[in-house]
């Protein structure tokens, strides 16, 4: 127990001197949820409309400066030329050329219809369709009231205050599930390749040390920085995005930890195929990389095409971003997550009996 | 005297290779004792099965009364072995080193005393790497220390160092010597045998083809009626290296 306990406070002393180690475990994924926090992912998109006027009506004009009131529109006016080579530069979505007297004076009677040109940007349907429908709005509520009948009917809007998942809201889990990830799985596969190559581990098995007990060790220093992670997140999250938990911290604390053992597995299985640390990166990378984009983290599996779903959510990040993500958004107890932690412990059987296959502290025999 | 290692008909093999060949030798408590050979003769297997890092194929060996195979884990706490390649935890300073490694075998070492020994306390809070060639043999050798062992096993320890590293590492040796540890060396240097150890084993293709103190071996030899080609000069270049550089530590 002494020697175990030492050799726990000699690794996580050896873990905070690795100034590369803590760069890509704590400040890289803080980095990457200021900017993804600050960007605002969820701020409603702006809509570029071009709009080209040549000599308006005074109720033209009016008619013009309502519709720019429309909050997702960003509208810029130019001539026809300047519009057109913004449009197709790809800065416009839509241009519209407005016709003088689009909107016809008091009483006098329009000489004929007028019409608008709205030149679609074909790259764009879906934002150059949008404000084609919200012209025409316009100019069916513009026309009832030319015609000073009242609308046959009308929406009543009542403001709900739902809880929307923010952006934020929807990366933090993730996010917290792929650093913990990256820590457990490259900390371990480097650091215990590099012992094995140096012929430290030879060197630890010429004392009665247990093999166990060195594992043991790094393996607990590894738990531990993954709940500091965790923490850090939590509360940068709470003071910088003013982000709301929901769930239960102790259930969270177990799934961290639970999350942490399964890529500890994978580490380990790593660091038994790798034989030099230049072979490391390679491999995890294989396991990883993938699983950086399809495990939950940036995008919710359920917008990805069926087929991939189908191999999405089985990754062992996917179960452990989603109990994080269930439990920090939804307030999810153990039941609700029970399929995830199952996942998990799965998962955590497979990679770790996988590691004691590969990776042996004494090298194979060999002359 | 009584033997405090006796190892008895030893073979390693790794599939038809041979590395180890049926080797019986004994080592008497204090003394130094050698082995010598060429590349690949098997010296380092033979050591690191003694050191029960490594299962030998067939044969026995007992050290301080222990059976190596059955004992491992008591071995292993009455040795300190210091490996070809001496790397360690980077991160730690030399004295965090040492206390780690102590607790290892479970108990607490008194790291400024340990590092005094081999004349490193004013790298005490230096981490290995900032260590020169000799520098590190020598913490190698002081960890090999913290156990308080009753053999040390050291393995080429002065491959790759100067004259004035290999001559001051020479009286660390003879220091350990004379607290009446035994200290059983590999090395690729006559000379070092000759100064260090009490008894000598050369090895050849995982045989041992001769054993004996340093003096008798040259005895037989000459005694077969052979003689130096050339004639024995009263000087070597390495008397000369010295003579011009002195043996003051370079580190």
């Amino acid at each position: 127990m002494y020697t175990t306990y030492r050799l726990t406070l000699a690794s996580i002393k050896m873990f905070l001197r690795n100034r590369q180690a803590l760069f890509f475990t704590l400040f890289m994924p803080f980095m990457i949820m200021l900017i993804f926090g600050y960007i605002g992912f969820d701020k409603p998109p702006v809509i570029d409309v071009g709009l080209v006027t040549h000599n308006p009506s005074p109720e033209t004009r009016q008619f013009l400066d309502q519709v720019k009131q429309f909050p997702t529109l960003k509208i810029h006016e130019g001539s026809l030329n300047e519009e057109q080579v913004q449009l197709n530069e790809g800065n416009r979505s839509v241009v519209l050329d407005i016709p003088d007297y689009l909107v016809p004076a008091g009483n006098v009677a329009a000489p004929e219809k007028q019409s608008i040109i709205a030149y679609e940007n074909a790259g764009q349907a879906g934002q150059s369709q949008t404000v084609v429908s919200i012209l025409n709005q316009f100019i069916d509520k513009t026309t009832i009231a030319e015609a000073h009948a009242s609308a046959p009917f009308s929406v009543e809007e009542r403001s709900v205050n739902a809880h929307n998942l923010r952006y934020i809201e929807f990366l933090l889990p993730g996010l917290i599930a792929l650093s913990i990830m990256q820590m457990s799985v490259f900390s371990v596969a480097f650091v215990f390749t590099n012992f094995k190559e140096k012929g430290i581990l030879k060197r630890l098995l010429a004392t009665p040390m247990k093999p166990l007990q060195f594992v043991a060790a790094n393996a607990v220093t590894r738990l531990i920085v993954s709940v500091v992670q965790a923490a850090i997140f939590i509360v940068a999250g709470i003071i910088l995005f003013k982000v709301h938990i929901i769930g239960s911290y102790p259930l969270l604390f177990f799934c961290v930890v639970l999350g942490a053992l399964m890529f500890l597995g994978l580490g380990f299985t790593i660091s038994g195929l790798a034989t030099t640390t230049e072979s490391v990166p390679a491999i995890a990378n294989l396991v990883v990389f993938p699983m950086l984009f399809l495990g939950g983290t940036f995008f919710a599996i359920s917008n990805m095409p069926p087929w991939l779903q189908l191999f999405a959510k089985f990754l062992p990040l996917t179960y452990f971003s989603t109990a994080l993500r269930d439990i920090m958004t939804k307030g999810a107890g153990p039941g609700d997550i029970s399929h995830s932690i199952l996942g998990m412990l799965v998962w955590g059987v497979i990679l770790i009996t996988l590691s004691t296959i590969t990776f042996r502290f004494q090298e194979r025999d060999s002359a | 005297m009584s033997n405090i290692i006796e190892v008895k008909d030893l073979t390693k093999k790794y599939g038809d290779f041979v590395a180890v060949n049926d080797i019986s030798f004994a080592v008497e408590d204090g003394e130094t004792f050698g082995i010598l050979g060429p590349n690949g003769a098997g010296k380092t297997t033979t050591l690191e099965m003694i050191e029960g890092l490594k299962r030998p194929t067939s044969g026995t060996i007992m050290l301080a009364g222990l059976d190596v195979e059955r004992q491992t884990d008591e071995v292993k706490s009455v040795i300190g072995v210091q490996l070809q390649a001496s790397t360690f935890f980077e991160g730690l300073n030399l004295i965090e080193l040492i206390e780690t490694f102590a607790a290892l075998y479970g108990r607490k070492a008194d790291a400024m005393q340990l590092l005094n020994e081999v004349q490193l306390t004013d790298k005490a809070k230096a981490q290995v790497k900032e260590l020169s060639g000799g520098q590190k043999q020598r913490f190698s050798i002081a960890v090999g220390l913290v156990n308080d062992p009753k053999v040390l096993f050291l393995d080429e320890p002065t491959t790759g160092l100067d004259p004035q590293a290999r001559r001051h590492l020479w009286d660390l040796v003879k220091m350990i010597k004379s607290k009446g540890k035994t200290v059983i060396l590999t090395t690729h240097y006559m000379d070092e045998a000759e100064v260090l150890c009490d008894r000598i084993a050369i090895m050849d293709a995982g045989k041992i083809i001769a054993l004996d103190t340093p003096n008798q071996l040259i005895k037989d030899l000459l005694a077969t009626g052979f003689s130096k080609p050339v004639l024995q000069q009263d000087a070597n270049l390495e008397d000369v290296f010295l003579n011009k550089t002195g043996h003051a530590l370079r580190e």
